[in-house]
């Protein structure tokens, strides 16, 4: 809408004498916009009864700070703020939430949710739901990581839940697969059981995979089922279509790395065309060890081409002095310079900065 | 001198600062590297001992219901101010914290030294910047093809012979490019090669441009020919990648060949060199602080790297 309105505004201006006069105008109007963005203000929740009819109307800053004053017991709490640390004083549930490991601060920064945690009530909308996780055998160490990455799932309703988690199991998943699915991808519980039958339906069909395979892939990689659907039809296609991986390999090499899905494709093409172009590895080989494609390209590069400089670059297990691709992207520089190319640290430094 | 093994970020913080030389990959932006140094940075300061939450003050006032159950209250008499948690306020370190300025900018396809001013060393980097010292690069060229760019990664253009060239061909072209060159400079400063003052203008040091507007090579020479990669050593002053791209283009027609440039490596600025650079996989809190305390060393070992008189680029009258 705000485009529009400079489109139009820059159509009725046909030289450029009037763009000058224009600049300051749409400099305004950017300004306001980025005003708008700025005053997202939080607001707390728990307004004392005298405000609760008005709710639903905006309250201007002015008139509410007024009313709160004369209730001292928790000013602070009504004033305004960026943030969530202002009310964290004043706030049994954000004191919980801290002490659960929950990172309010990057919780504030994703839109809406820091309003979101702050009118929440622990005892009403909290605690159900933790003991609900706890049911599902989630260690508490997991919670703190799970409610920043998606502190929306206390928007969810419990029955809700159950039945999710009941369709898991249903599809007989493991208690170990559903705990290392929930801690893994909190959002996963958010998905309807239609949204996540679909989903697995769609790795089922498109890899044709066997019942035991799609609960392999879904539990190594629970945040692959839950991925960008766009952005899976990318790297689906890209793996098929531009690198040749037929449909037997591509099953293959789906269920053993799933996270080569989330991969940005150009990326995955580059480091592809790396390792069969200048590595000359086949397809097959490619296959036997996914971590080559899951590695960076520079990574990959350095490390190969320190191997050809030494001679070692032999990738034939037919042949002597085979290395497994396997073994180059192990580890770290030390660790990939003392057992993969038996040479030290020195020279592998020094060769770096020849190039 | 005793080296103490400190675990206080604020401690490391403060000492933190200086220059830093950083060995760029080709092939990524200075913009990245510099991302990556200060995220690395945060990252292993955010990792040390933090200071605790601050306490509230004393006379504040008691709020909440006033129950007995109500935690709020337990908090006050904890003493503890909540807000100030890293878990509320986020991390103690952020990359916009520290100052960070480049002496001088190197291309996307160049690799080698690249020097950052850190926090302090802000102003030692604009200083070093303003003496205008001279680089080093080691340019590898490909005779047979020319390219669009210059550069590996755009399209060939022209393809020819190169049978005819040899290094004594290629060095004898470099000794003679690198003495019109130095002509070059001479004539800019509207003095005679022959006279006197060109004499005692040579004995001043090195003849420096007085701003970076124009590119002024001092050396050229060939130090590897392995057909068909050749590889010029130049020692220039306000180059450019695309510059010294077109220069081993430029020398490649005299040759009555094409070649295009397939590496650029910086091996020295002034006095810091490619041998105490910082590799991609040392780019952490204690490498850094490493090196930052080399670099002191260097800086202190040639004062004259941040002061020095001047020799310029003008009209002696």
């Amino acid at each position: 809408m705000f485009s529009s309105v400079i489109r139009k505004i820059l159509k009725n201006s046909q030289n450029a004498a009037k763009y000058t006069a224009i600049t300051p105008h749409l400099r305004n109007l950017r300004g306001q916009r980025t005003n708008q963005n700025e005053v997202d203000v939080f607001r707390p929740p728990d307004i004392p009864t005298k405000q609760n009819d008005k709710e639903t109307e905006p309250v201007s800053q002015k008139t509410s700070t007024a009313e709160v004053a004369l209730d001292f017991g928790k000013r602070e709490a009504h004033v305004p703020s960026f943030n969530l640390a202002a009310y964290v004083n004043n706030s049994n549930t954000l004191q919980q939430f801290i002490s659960l490991g929950v990172d309010l601060h990057s919780i504030e920064k994703r839109k809406g949710l820091g309003e979101f945690v702050l009118k929440l009530d622990f005892e009403k909308n909290v605690k159900p739901h933790i003991t609900f996780l706890v049911d599902q055998g989630i260690s508490p160490d997991d919670f703190g990581r799970m409610f920043t990455k998606n502190p929306l799932l206390f928007k969810e309703d419990l029955e809700d839940l159950q039945t999710r988690v009941e369709y898991l199991k249903s599809k007989r998943f493991s208690d170990e697969a559903r705990q290392r699915i929930f801690t893994h991808n909190p959002y996963w519980l958010m998905f309807s059981t239609r949204r996540v039958d679909r989903r697995l339906g769609y790795f089922q069909k498109e890899f044709r995979l066997s019942g035991h395979d799609l609960r392999l892939l879904a539990t190594r990689e629970p945040n692959v089922i839950t991925y960008n659907m766009e952005h899976l039809r990318k790297s689906v296609f890209t793996l098929k279509e531009e690198m040749g991986f037929n449909a037997k390999e591509l099953s293959a090499l789906v269920v053993r790395k799933p996270r080569l899905m989330m991969i940005s494709p150009d990326d995955l093409v580059e480091r592809f065309s790396y390792i069969h172009q200048d590595m000359g590895l086949s397809h097959a080989q490619i296959v036997q060890c996914p971590e080559l494609l899951a590695s960076r390209e520079f990574r990959l590069r350095e490390r190969h081409e320190f191997l050809k400089l030494l001679g070692r670059a032999q990738y034939d297990p037919q042949k002597d002095l085979y290395i497994s691709p396997k073994t180059i992207v192990e580890g770290n520089n030390f660790y990939f310079v003392r057992n993969v190319a038996k040479s030290d640290l020195e020279t592998f430094d020094l060769f770096l900065k020849t190039r | 001198m005793a080296l103490t093994k400190v675990y206080d970020a604020a401690t490391v913080f403060k000492h933190l600062g200086g220059i830093l030389n950083v060995y760029k990959p080709a092939g990524m932006k200075v913009n990245h590297v510099r991302n990556a140094i200060l995220s690395n940075i945060c990252k292993g300061l955010n990792e040390m001992e933090q200071r605790e939450p601050r306490k509230l003050k004393e006379e504040r006032p008691l709020l909440g219901t006033g129950t007995a159950a109500d935690t709020v209250l337990h908090n006050i008499a904890d003493q503890t101010d909540l807000s100030d948690h890293v878990l509320s306020t986020g991390p103690r370190y952020l990359p916009r914290d520290l100052k960070c300025s480049t002496v001088s900018n190197l291309g996307d396809h160049t690799s080698g030294v690249l020097l950052f001013g850190i926090n302090k060393g802000t102003g030692q980097s604009s200083s070093i910047r303003r003496n205008r010292p001279v680089r080093v690069y080691h340019i590898t060229g490909r005779l047979g093809s020319a390219t669009e760019s210059h550069l590996p990664d755009s399209r060939v253009t022209m393809r020819s012979n190169h049978r005819h060239v040899s290094a004594d061909r290629i060095s004898g072209l470099a000794a003679s490019m690198q003495a019109s060159h130095q002509r070059k400079m001479f004539e800019l400063c509207g003095v005679d090669l022959q006279t006197q003052e060109a004499y005692e203008l040579a004995c001043r040091g090195l003849l420096r441009p007085a701003d970076d507007s124009q590119p002024v090579v001092y050396g050229i020479k060939l130090i590897q020919f392995e057909r068909p990669h050749f590889t010029l050593e130049v020692h220039a002053i306000n180059e450019t990648q695309e510059y010294l791209a077109a220069l081993v283009h430029d020398m490649a027609l005299e040759l009555r060949t094409v070649a295009h440039c397939s590496q650029l490596r910086c091996v020295r600025h002034a006095h810091f060199d490619v041998r105490d650079s910082l590799l991609r996989h040392a780019w952490h809190l204690p490498g850094i602080i490493k090196n930052l305390r080399q670099q002191r060393d260097i800086l202190r070992a040639h004062p004259q790297l941040l002061r020095q008189q001047r020799v310029e680029l003008q009209a002696t009258q």
